[in-house]
């Protein structure tokens, strides 16, 4: 570390990186040699954090825009930001490390490792905002509290916490174990954007669960009893399910823009509705026939219209990963262009934050209503598609159930964000999968609901009151960077005609209280 | 009226006295130094011009939020508000303008809504109820459905409710301005009634001719503070006039005049009904042209809103057309409107201007989200996006440390001025312009008043809608009072004075009411001979 610290003269920002890089895998490779691997790898991202931030404060006044600089100094940036930012390239650095230590030698994957954490490390310090690591920060507090909830519960059940954590982590870890996450996950990562996309408008789908399991249904049914040659018939089968999921919650948007029935009764409704006819569809005569003595479902598909799973011997398993894992990551990044890239995602945040200002700009708030409620629904018909397709080939009175609502806690733990959700749902799946193992151990498997439980709770209400409290900070930092002047100016400053401050605040107010109540009756709800 | 006039009280401590009382709002400060003194007994109202910061002080009063500087005493004890209860508590209760009664529920339903334990539910409540309308005068029917009550009668309810809860001391915040003459007459003989029974009532107001007749002191607010106390049996309603209006405001000004006789924008015969369908704008016909600014002054709450709206496309025309030149864009969409060159100010910023939650450069898109330089096709241009909204930042002075920090943390006049840059970039035809000035400092007020003026001067059409009489005066080219949907009055704006124009708006006289009827359309200022009071 001495080594580098040579003062004074900038150094160009490729230079740093590139320093950073080496400092970091040089110094994990070096103590390696002597400690753990995880241990010489923290050490080593440390070190690459304290070079870059010695050379990040150095050099200030030039490089960055304008609004980072302010930043720099606040308080909020020392006492949050930068510890976000370290604690989040060490995990980085670890994660990277273990990831790769599944194919490389261990001293391989913790150098790289240490590379990875350095790089993450001039990344963060450079470009990690307050707000996003206010976020992280939240995250990483309802995870502590969740634990403690978790662990109490726990330890006045008479169980002891950390051995069963323990337990846990080492069995939810293993390959098989870990297929069985991805492939979870996949499943839950549709349901939850699927949500998502009705939460950005502050409407509830909770409709997602029939949404799929007509969809799943009606898309097997096609796929069982039309024979097409291959990728026609799984096209036909995708098309199909987001057209019934689409169509399926496109009446519960109908209804909501014609009639005004609130989204959240129709879809109740419609679920109830798809259940009924599920079951009536799913008998022998209709669409269903005999799998097996005491099963019956639509006939499978024959092997052609099957979508292959990816061989997961790098991760040291038999088993196979969905093929349409691939799917579910081009829906998270088509949900991220759309929402953060058209205009019509633009539309549809804006009338999430305030119906009446996208109206007065000209924003048909009804048809942006219908028509995300409409996408909500077609991706939630592709829900049962990576089970379908990639593990059971028919739809059989089996198929998993009660995904939807899953979906709705991920979205919400997840913060309704493409990438956030992929963290949700491994997250949510890596305890279901877990949870597995404490039977065996007379351990209740139900501690994994708590634990879920918990942490959607804990997240939604943390994240609410941090992200307030930033607001709040940086509102209050603006003013401070600019108001000296208007707060200090004698009367007249006091303001002109004065309905702005009244009227304003009063609809700032109202609004607010009126946001956070619905906020917390909708995380009422989804609990 | 036999009660004490201001400060001449001998009987006990006041009803309620506040001192210095401040409060601030993120950016702004809505009240400073209030100081009133409102003596047990009597009816003292609170007048003030909109916006003056009325509400904001009576909601510290009835504990909706606390002040940040000041003290509240009531009968001379010093009291802390933590909630409308804990001012309920101290016996004081709050009508408000919009009532707050369920329609489906009887008089007696409402009025123990929420008071359930004073005298239950049952035939102990319907026996106060009667014995308090009679006490007051007030002639309610417990047991009457609210749904066939009037608004007269509900106001009469909501007088009720609070008396119900103990409270000893009443405001009464606008109260007749939902009221038609007749009922104001009888609201008055109930508050004299009151008053008779030894209860105080805060009557806030902007109406001078009502507060005159039914007051026994004024408080005069003008901008967030207390400027003077009057006595009504020997002030004027010009000398309240020109307390609440104040002189001394840098005076907008348009130097010549830019009118052409190219009409961008005419209404003609425009009607809108209420949801009950009463019409809430009254067949207003007026031709905006090319560098014209052409000022509406009302009263808030008689069509201006309606109006906006019905000509942005978000509200219904029941009748008449709107014509962008020679266009009939009656039934187009919002979008559509602002597509072909309409840009809007709105009256309320926060629901109808920004994003509060999105950062600026994001606001930039909003209204403009099919145009250059911010959206390419149904792609966003983010590039472009920031790059103009940096330009809006630098043109037009908004005061922000960067164009990513969200609208909720810059301040009221710094939110307009981006609303206005963004408003005026691509070169609208027609400007609609709603209180731009309100809730914005001083400098940043003259600042638009330049800006305006600028495009003006270019040649845009400009319908200003305000509450600032100086404003109005000084940018309208030409200038028409509103007052219940309707077109009163036509004023021309080199002559007419605040006070002039402020009584016509409360409908006390502007005599020559019938000329815009015939004179709306031709253009041609007319002296007005102001009857004033």
């Amino acid at each position: 570390m001495s080594r580098t610290s040579r003062p004074g003269a900038p150094l160009p920002g490729p230079a740093v990186v590139v320093i950073a890089i080496l400092l970091g895998a040089g110094v994990t490779a070096g103590l390696d040699l002597a400690l753990l691997w995880w241990a010489a790898l923290i050490i080593g991202v440390v070190a690459a954090f304290a070079f870059v931030f010695w050379t990040a404060s150095g050099r200030t006044d030039d490089g960055d825009p304008g609004d980072d600089v302010d930043e720099k100094h606040t308080t909020l940036h020392k006492t949050l930001v930068l510890p976000a930012a370290l604690v989040l390239s060490v995990l980085g650095g670890l994660l990277a490390a273990w990831a790769l230590d599944l194919q490389l030698q261990e001293w391989a994957a913790a150098l790289l490792g240490g590379a990875v954490g350095a790089g993450l490390a001039f990344l963060l310090i450079h470009r990690l905002s307050a707000m996003l690591a206010l976020s992280f920060a939240a995250v990483f507090a309802a995870g502590i509290i969740a634990t403690a909830v978790t662990a109490a519960v726990l330890f006045f059940s008479g169980i002891a916490p950390l051995s069963t954590f323990e337990r846990m982590l080492e069995y939810g870890t293993r390959p098989n174990s870990m297929v069985q996450i991805i492939n979870d996950s996949t499943t839950y990562y549709l349901a939850a954007v699927a949500v998502a996309i009705g939460f950005k408008m502050k409407l509830f789908n909770i409709g997602v669960d029939g949404q799929y399991r007509l969809a799943a249904l009606l898309a097997a049914a096609v796929g069982g009893y039309l024979v097409l040659p291959p990728v026609i018939s799984q096209f036909v089968v995708i098309v199909t399910a987001v057209a019934v999921g689409g169509v399926w919650a496109g009446i519960a948007g109908y209804l909501k823009v014609t009639r005004g029935v609130s989204e959240v009764i129709a879809t109740i409704m419609l679920n109830s509705i798809a259940t009924g006819i599920t079951a009536y569809l799913l008998t022998e005569g209709r669409l269903a026939v005999e799998i097996s003595t005491n099963n019956i479902g639509t006939p499978p598909i024959p092997e052609s219209g099957w979508v292959p799973g990816i061989p997961a011997t790098f991760l040291g398993s038999e088993r196979e990963i969905f093929g349409l894992v691939f799917l579910a990551i081009a829906v998270g990044i088509g949900y991220w262009v759309m929402l953060n890239r058209t205009r019509f995602g633009f539309e549809l945040r804006a009338t999430g934050q305030s119906k009446t200002a996208a109206e007065a700009s000209g924003v048909d708030v009804k048809k942006m209503i219908f028509l995300s409620m409409l996408f909500s629904g077609m991706v939630a018909g592709l829900v049962g598609l990576p089970q379908l397709l990639g593990s059971s080939h028919y739809y059989a009175l089996d198929f998993p159930a009660g995904i939807g609502f899953v979906g709705i806690a991920i979205a919400l733990l997840g913060r309704n964000h493409p990438v956030g959700i992929v963290f949700a749902s491994l997250f949510w799946a890596f305890l279901n999968q877990a949870a597995g193992i404490l039977p065996f151990d007379g351990i209740p498997q139900e501690i994994a609901v708590i634990a879920q439980a918990t942490i959607v709770l804990t997240v939604v209400v943390v994240y609410e009151v941090v992200h307030r409290w930033g607001r709040r900070h940086q509102q209050q930092q603006v003013g401070r960077q600019l108001g000296r002047t208007t707060e200090t100016t004698p009367e007249p400053a006091t303001v002109s005609h004065g309905a702005g401050p009244e009227h304003g605040s009063a609809e700032g107010t109202e609004g607010g209280d009126g946001a956070h109540g619905t906020d917390g009756e909708r995380g009422g709800e989804a609990k | 009226m036999s009660s004490t006039p201001s400060g001449g009280g001998s009987n006990g401590p006041a009803a309620v006295e506040l001192r210095g009382i401040t409060k601030r709002f993120p950016g702004v400060v809505a009240n400073h130094d209030i100081d009133i003194t409102v003596a047990p007994g009597t009816v003292h109202a609170i007048v003030g011009e909109n916006g003056a910061g009325k509400s904001t002080l009576m909601k510290t009063l009835y504990g909706m939020h606390r002040p940040d500087e000041g003290q509240i005493r009531v009968k001379g004890v010093e009291v802390r508000f933590h909630s409308p209860s804990d001012a309920i508590k101290h016996g004081i209760g709050m009508v408000h303008q919009h009532f707050m009664l369920a329609d489906n529920l009887t008089v007696l339903e409402n009025v123990v809504l929420g008071a359930e334990r004073r005298h239950g539910i049952g035939n102990k409540a319907r026996e106060r109820i009667r014995s308090l309308s009679a006490q007051y005068g007030l002639g309610v029917d417990p047991d009457r459905l609210m749904e066939n009550l009037g608004i007269g009668d509900r106001q009469r309810v909501e007088i009720l409710k609070v008396l119900y809860r103990g409270a000893e001391t009443i405001i009464l915040d606008e109260p007749t301005a939902v009221l038609v003459p007749q009922e104001v007459d009888e609201l008055f003989a109930n508050l004299r009634e009151l008053k008779r029974e030894g209860l105080t009532v805060i009557f806030i107001s902007h109406k001078l001719d009502e507060v005159l007749s039914v007051a026994d002191d004024i408080t005069v607010i003008r901008r967030g503070t207390t400027v003077a106390t009057a006595d009504p049996r020997t002030t004027t309603a010009r000398e309240l006039a020109t307390l609440m209006v104040g002189g001394e405001l840098p005076v907008p000004e348009l130097r010549e005049s830019t009118v052409t006789d190219h009409v961008v924008l005419s209404l003609d015969g425009i009607t809108v009904l209420s949801a009950e369908g009463r019409p809430v704008v009254d067949d207003v016909s007026v031709n905006i042209r090319r560098g014209e600014i052409v000022g509406i002054a009302g009263v808030e709450g008689n069509g201006q809103s309606e109006l906006i709206e019905a000509i942005m496309g978000m509200r219904r025309l029941s009748s008449g057309r709107i014509l962008l030149e020679e266009e009939d864009i009656s039934t187009w969409s919002t979008l559509r409107i602002r597509e072909a060159g309409v840009g809007y100010i709105p009256e309320d910023r926060h629901r109808h201007g920004v994003l509060l939650e999105s950062p600026l450069w994001e606001n930039r898109i909003l209204g403009h989200q099919t145009k250059a330089p911010s959206v390419r096709g149904p792609w966003i241009d983010k590039a472009g996006a920031r790059k103009d909204s940096e330009r809006i930042v630098a043109e037009y002075d908004v005061r922000t440390p960067g164009i990513d920090v969200i609208a909720d943390a810059l301040s009221g006049g710094n939110q307009q001025k981006f609303i206005i840059g963004r408003e005026m970039s691509g070169e609208p035809r027609f400007l609609v312009a709603a209180h731009p000035t309100r809730g914005v400092d001083v400098g940043a007020q003259s600042a638009i008043w330049k800006q305006l003026r600028e495009a003006r001067a270019e040649g845009l059409a400009v319908l200003l809608i305000s509450a600032d009489l100086d404003e109005l005066i000084g940018m309208s080219d030409t200038l028409h009072v509103i007052l219940r949907g309707r077109l009163v009055a036509e004023a021309d704006p080199a002559t007419v004075t605040p006070e002039q124009l402020g009584s016509a708006m409360t409908g006390a006289g502007l005599c020559g009411d019938e000329e815009s009827e015939t004179g709306a359309n031709d253009g041609t200022d007319k002296e007005e001979n102001e009857g004033g009071s």
